[in-house]
């Protein structure tokens, strides 16, 4: 993707370094988290975590790591002639790949409302 | 579609790139996966504004995206195969500082070579009894040799006899056992995961 000057900037910067390390470590959750309910294929996967996650990222960047979930045995994929004119590639998690998604799913929440709870005094302080 | 835009040259080089910097993956999976990127820039182009061009630099640069792939799977693999090779190339895959690298990989091979010194010693038991085998000069355990390709010491008797064989033959087994698992869970506590977001919105 195309980024500005100042975006550069930021993700350059001790904070964006350490966004990146934090959506980084995020991904695989939430690349489950799209397939959870459903086969999609590599650009619906993308969509979803640019409308739903505001994880903006690169094609180049999913395509690698589905492919490395599905030598995992995490993901498994399929062919299908649709009507686009060209074959999609659809991924759905296997029986690993969902059990994977819930310990993942139930360690982030534990995680993210004890950091709440720790930070609420941090936050209270940035509002006023 | 796409041909009618004349986009086809373009895209054709940048999979041609990719399928070259992918050599030494497995002839099916670089098809799978040349199949998918395809796929994905008919798609992109189909819809967006942009078409091909944009589609291609979302994927970046050919050589980058065939590394980012290799590297993947490669330590994929590498955690759950028994080819040392295979093995091989996932540690040179793997993150982690130079130095742990190298000695990992210095550990490996070197498990390799006992294990070769091992199964070659039962070889050679096999194939020249009187020649091959554990041997020692009586009164001086400190001299055991194990006699590989060459002639025991003058005065020496064998301690094992044809035990050798099934002996070297489990020891190389347990050698070539703890050597993968060690650098497999090296690669595994290493893995350099090339998926990082690069936008930031």
């Amino acid at each position: 993707m195309a980024r500005s000057g100042p975006a550069e900037a930021f993700v350059d910067s001790p904070i964006g370094k350490w966004e990146v390390q934090l959506r980084k470590g995020c991904l695989e959750l939430a690349i489950f988290g799209c397939l959870w309910s459903g086969k999609l294929y590599g650009l619906e996967i993308l969509r979803r975590l640019e409308s739903d996650a505001d994880l903006v990222l690169s094609a180049g960047t999913v395509y690698p790591l589905l492919s490395r979930l599905k030598a995992e045995g995490l993901l498994k994929s399929e062919w299908v002639e649709g009507d686009a004119g060209h074959p999609r590639k659809y991924y759905q998690l296997t029986a690993a790949g969902r059990r994977r998604a819930m310990e993942m799913a139930k360690l982030w929440t534990r995680f993210s409302a004890n950091l709440k709870g720790l930070l609420s005094p941090v936050l209270k302080e940035d509002g006023k | 579609m796409i041909d009618s835009t004349g986009n086809a040259p373009k895209i054709e080089k940048y999979l041609a790139r990719v399928r070259v910097a992918l050599r030494g993956l497995p002839e099916r999976e670089i098809d799978d996966i040349l199949r998918e990127l395809r796929s994905y820039v008919d798609e992109f182009a189909g819809k967006e504004v942009p078409g091909v061009e944009a589609a291609l630099r979302s994927l970046g640069d050919p050589l980058e995206l065939a590394r980012t792939y290799r590297s993947e799977n490669q330590m994929v693999r590498a955690q759950c195969s028994g080819s040392p090779l295979v093995i091989l190339q996932g540690l040179r895959h793997a993150g982690g500082g130079t130095l742990e690298r190298v000695t990992t990989t210095a550990l490996f091979v070197l498990g390799y070579f006992g294990l070769g010194i091992l199964w070659a010693a039962a070889l050679e038991k096999i194939l020249v009894p009187s020649r091959g085998g554990l041997w020692y000069i009586p009164g001086n355990l400190w001299s055991t040799t194990l006699v590989v390709g060459g002639n025991p010491p003058a005065a020496a008797v064998e301690l094992l006899g044809w035990w050798i064989v099934p002996i070297a033959g489990l020891a190389g087994l347990a050698v070539k056992y703890f050597t993968d698992r060690i650098a497999q869970w090296w690669i595994g506590r290493y893995r350099r995961s090339t998926s990082i977001p690069r936008s930031v919105n």
